[in-house]
């Protein structure tokens, strides 16, 4: 008999990544290829890859990312898919013609998923099973379990019921020539609940087929019951191997130690390093196109896509232009505002469970022979730093070790803060200082190749606390709150997501990994040794989590500011910011605010102001108008550290405007008579 | 030059891609002339036997595969392309095949609950002998599979590896003499697979 599987279910979105909740909510998540390519190295026994898309325009939105791919199409995405994937490949969504199906095997799917289309014509399944055979014929069925404990198959995505019978349906499909069935839960989708092992074990006495179980998995331990129980031949999920670092070879171990005789976990390629590997002679090409465009002054490239009218979210002032991907419902909220919304009224018992769950985290990674500390906090000396710490060693009782990326920008109070933490806290803390020359030559790169001078500090402070708990044998580390959770809900509360090196690379490096840099400004790979992160068998031996503080403590930014001032002395910046009204936030980075965040404007049409008042309107510290007010008043201001910038990494300001102008969002900006224009919030529905 | 035959009955790509992968120098041939400056071949196969030996009929192909063999040249059956090295199958009807290794491909015998046909997933492979695609070191080697089919060899010499399909043991890999086949994909088994091609290719290499 053959190994059982355990397979991951990549949900695409117009070629994104998103999670699924109750098959209704999606957020994206990120970019399939570096995904899947990572997957492919893990020894995945095999990958469902749905497209979920109601049209095939995949528009990525962002020209300023590093992992790019040719084409538009799910077509296309499956070619280069196909590139980076030794792993058997089974592929489905909007599947309603033999010619369909043809197209996806050619284009490297070994199977193929069909679903509303058998069902609305179940001679189709025959049909296809003769043409291309049962063996790579997989009929999905998605099965709604009432709350009077009924069963019925629902199609189109789990919008349409079919009166259907889940057993009697599978049955008929197997008939018909499936050669496989995989089953899916609507009602656990994104519950975490675990498998509906009745509805599992009812389809799998039915049929001879093999049967992939899939919905509901919350934990790893989930995975083998699908099998062990429900008789599955394979068990799968999609969310859960999103939320974890390692989360495949965790669960692969989980099913191993559950006794079930599957394929080891695998924790690298010989052929194939996690880095992306880089066509230097086509990436030069492609950032000399960047710079020819700013010498002709000729803005961005022109996006073939039809271009939605900007707007902005009904409750914050987000546009639907944010850098961080938010979803809107039907009433123009945005999924940030959403999440936000569930996060103020989980009540205090809950906070209670939490608080629990992570002292529980704690105490497994608590050092019991003195050899080390408990967990690292990567630290910058900003409120959020100060407010880490302050539960950890001071409420928790724990001992942590500070890790700094030092990216030499720091304000004058920053810096006063960040040394102050070994003071007020009593407890040990590591600076790591780069060469300034690095640093001045990743600053000049990186705003040419993704308009970011930044990169080097978000890159750094993501990998230097890693590195620090992998060297130490460390098994935690501690981060603040989920950026891409709290602005715009990407994930759920009840998802507990951990640090991953996705997040970094995708978030953090917006997809250029540290060797992107080696042999541009004569760097070289050592050079850039602080920015390589731990290998995966590193990370895994270590059984090095990143858990988010904000998932276990109710995380209020205003709060822990004015607790942090009280308590431990922490400074407000010393003069305020030109473009935000906040002065307890970025003092670890006098370039953030000015350069960084100016250049955000420039990008997507929005900056920090945008966000703290966001947040704000969310605490409940501001209405929209007042919001409103201080973006008219903030957003755009060109401030006068920009200079300083400028000065210290020796460019001129026309360099910097016209290369800045490559990256405007062709969805943004328009130049009106020589000057760049868009929309803005005030005139929203004039 | 290692050559890959394309009769473009089967996806070839996924072959292709794991040889760039593992920095192989290659070229596609999809008729008779391209194939003659050929001093390693591989023939990638899914689908059903009929319509792709009629393809290579169609093309020329028999002839110079079974000329190339003849030479001592290392010809590479990957899956279908596997079965069509043997003598016959049985699939659909009766079919020749090329005729390079001495046996006929039948169909998976359902002997038990545990069997299935097709037969797909991942199977531990267990070398018989010490081949080249299979030394005696490649141990504990995990490989994927679909087939409904099985190469039934003559001469049990020529079978370089098994699997345990349902209490029998049937061939994974064969072997004999300068012509290679295997029933799994190694191209879509990850490490295990990219490094059996390896093999392969410096093998060719070191024959040259």
């Amino acid at each position: 008999m053959a190994q059982p599987r355990l397979i991951p279910c990549i949900l695409l979105k117009n070629g994104l990544i998103v999670r699924s909740q109750g098959f209704r909510i999606h957020q994206i998540i990120g970019n399939p290829v570096s995904t899947i390519s990572r997957l492919s190295n893990w020894n995945v026994d095999e990958l469902i890859l749905l497209d979920i898309s109601a049209d095939d325009i995949h528009d990525r939105r962002r020209d300023d990312h590093g992992i790019r791919y040719d084409g538009s199409s799910m077509l296309g995405l499956l070619r280069q898919i196909a590139e980076v994937s030794f792993m058997p490949l089974t592929v489905g969504g909007r599947i309603r013609t033999l010619d369909d199906i043809r197209d996806r095997l050619a284009a490297g799917a070994d199977k193929v998923v069909i679903n509303s289309q058998a069902v609305s014509d179940p001679d189709f399944i025959s049909q296809a099973a003769q043409r291309f055979g049962s063996q790579c014929i997989v009929v999905s069925i998605d099965v709604l379990r009432g709350s009077d404990g009924r069963l019925e198959v629902y199609s189109e995505r789990g919008t349409k019921p079919t009166g259907l019978d889940p057993v009697d349906w599978a049955v008929e499909a197997e008939r018909r020539g499936a050669g496989e069935i995989f089953l899916n839960s609507i009602d656990r989708d994104g519950a975490g609940e675990g498998y509906d092992l009745a509805l599992v074990r009812a389809v799998t006495d039915a049929v001879s087929v093999p049967v992939i179980a899939c919905g509901g998995v919350g934990k790893y331990t989930h995975f083998p019951t699908a099998i062990a129980e429900g008789a599955a031949d394979a068990c799968a999920a999609a969310n859960i191997f999103h939320f974890y670092e390692l989360s495949y070879p965790h669960a692969k171990k989980a099913c191993l130690d559950a006794g079930l005789a599957m394929r080891d976990v695998g924790l690298g390629s010989r052929w194939f390093p996690r880095e992306p590997v880089y066509d230097k002679a086509r990436e030069d090409i492609w950032i000399a196109e960047r710079v020819e465009r700013a010498h002709k002054n000729l803005g961005p490239k022109k996006i073939a896509t039809e271009i939605p009218r900007l707007s902005w979210c009904k409750s914050c002032v987000y546009p639907s232009s944010t850098a961080t991907y938010a979803e809107y419902d039907e009433v123009g909220e945005c999924s940030g505002c959403r999440t936000d919304r569930v996060k103020r009224l989980i009540p205090q018992a809950e906070w209670d469970r939490r608080l629990d769950l992570l002292k529980g985290i704690l105490e497994q990674a608590r050092c019991r022979d003195g050899s080390r500390h408990d967990c690292v906090i990567g630290v910058s000396g900003g409120k959020d730093s100060y407010f880490q710490t302050h539960m950890i060693k001071n409420v928790l009782g724990y001992n942590p070790l500070l890790v700094t990326y030092f990216g030499n920008n720091y304000t004058p109070a920053g810096l006063r803060n960040l040394y102050r933490m070994k003071e007020v806290f009593n407890v040990d803390h590591v600076i790591i200082y780069p060469s300034v020359e690095t640093l001045k030559k990743l600053n000049r790169l990186a705003f040419t190749i993704m308009g970011d001078m930044n990169w080097h500090a978000h890159l750094g402070i993501g990998t230097i606390p890693m590195r620090t708990a992998v060297r130490h044998k460390i098994p935690l580390v501690i981060w603040g709150e989920h950026g891409e959770m709290d602005l715009s809900g990407q994930f759920s509360m009840n998802d507990f997501v951990e640090w991953s090196y996705r997040a970094r690379l995708e978030h953090e490096g917006r997809g250029f990994e540290w060797n992107y840099m080696v042999g541009r400004e004569g760097l070289s790979a050592q050079d850039m040794a602080l920015w390589q992160y731990p290998t995966d068998a590193e990370i895994f031996e270590t059984g090095l989590r990143g858990v988010y503080l904000g998932n276990y403590v109710y995380w209020e930014a205003n709060d822990h500011s004015k607790l942090m001032r009280e308590r431990y002395g922490f400074e407000p910046i010393d003069e305020p910011f030109e473009r935000t009204y906040r002065t307890t936030s970025n003092l670890d980075d006098m370039h953030e605010n000015g350069i960084h965040d100016y250049l955000k404007f420039v990008k997507f049409g929005y900056g920090r102001c945008t966000d703290h008042a966001t947040k704000d309107i969310r605490a409940g510290i501001l209405s929209r108008g007042q919001a409103v007010d201080l973006v008219r008043k903030y957003d755009h201001i060109k401030s006068k550290d920009l200079y300083r910038w400028l000065d210290y990494v020796g460019m001129s300001e026309k360099e910097f405007d016209t290369i800045a102008d490559t990256f405007r969002d062709p969805r943004v900006w328009a130049q009106i008579d020589g000057t760049w224009r868009k929309r803005e919030i005030w005139e929203d529905g004039r | 030059m290692l050559t890959v035959i394309d009769t473009q009955t089967c996806n070839i790509q996924s072959v292709c891609n794991a040889l760039k992968r593992i920095g192989a120098d290659f070229e596609i041939a999809t008729e008779r002339d391209t194939v003659t400056s050929a001093d390693a071949i591989i023939l990638p196969g899914v689908g059903a036997i009929a319509p792709a030996m009629t393809a290579l009929r169609e093309r020329g192909l028999v002839d110079v595969l079974t000329e190339k063999a003849s030479q001592g040249l290392p010809i590479f059956g990957i899956c279908l392309g596997m079965q069509m090295l043997a003598e016959s199958s049985t699939e659909h009807g009766d079919h020749d095949g090329l005729g390079l290794i001495p046996g006929n491909v039948i169909r998976l015998e359902i002997s038990g609950p545990d069997c299935r046909v097709p037969n797909i997933g991942w199977y531990d492979c267990r070398p018989e002998g010490n081949g080249v695609l299979f030394p005696a070191s490649a141990k504990n080697q995990t490989f994927y599979f679909v087939h409904s089919y099985h190469f039934a060899c003559t001469d049990p010499a020529s079978v370089a590896a098994t699997i345990d399909y349902g209490g029998q043991k049937i061939a994974a890999a064969v072997e004999h003499g300068n012509v290679f086949g295997v029933q799994f994909h190694p191209e879509k088994s990850q490490d295990h697979g990219l490094a059996l091609l390896d093999r392969f290719v410096s093998h060719v290499k070191a024959r040259n």
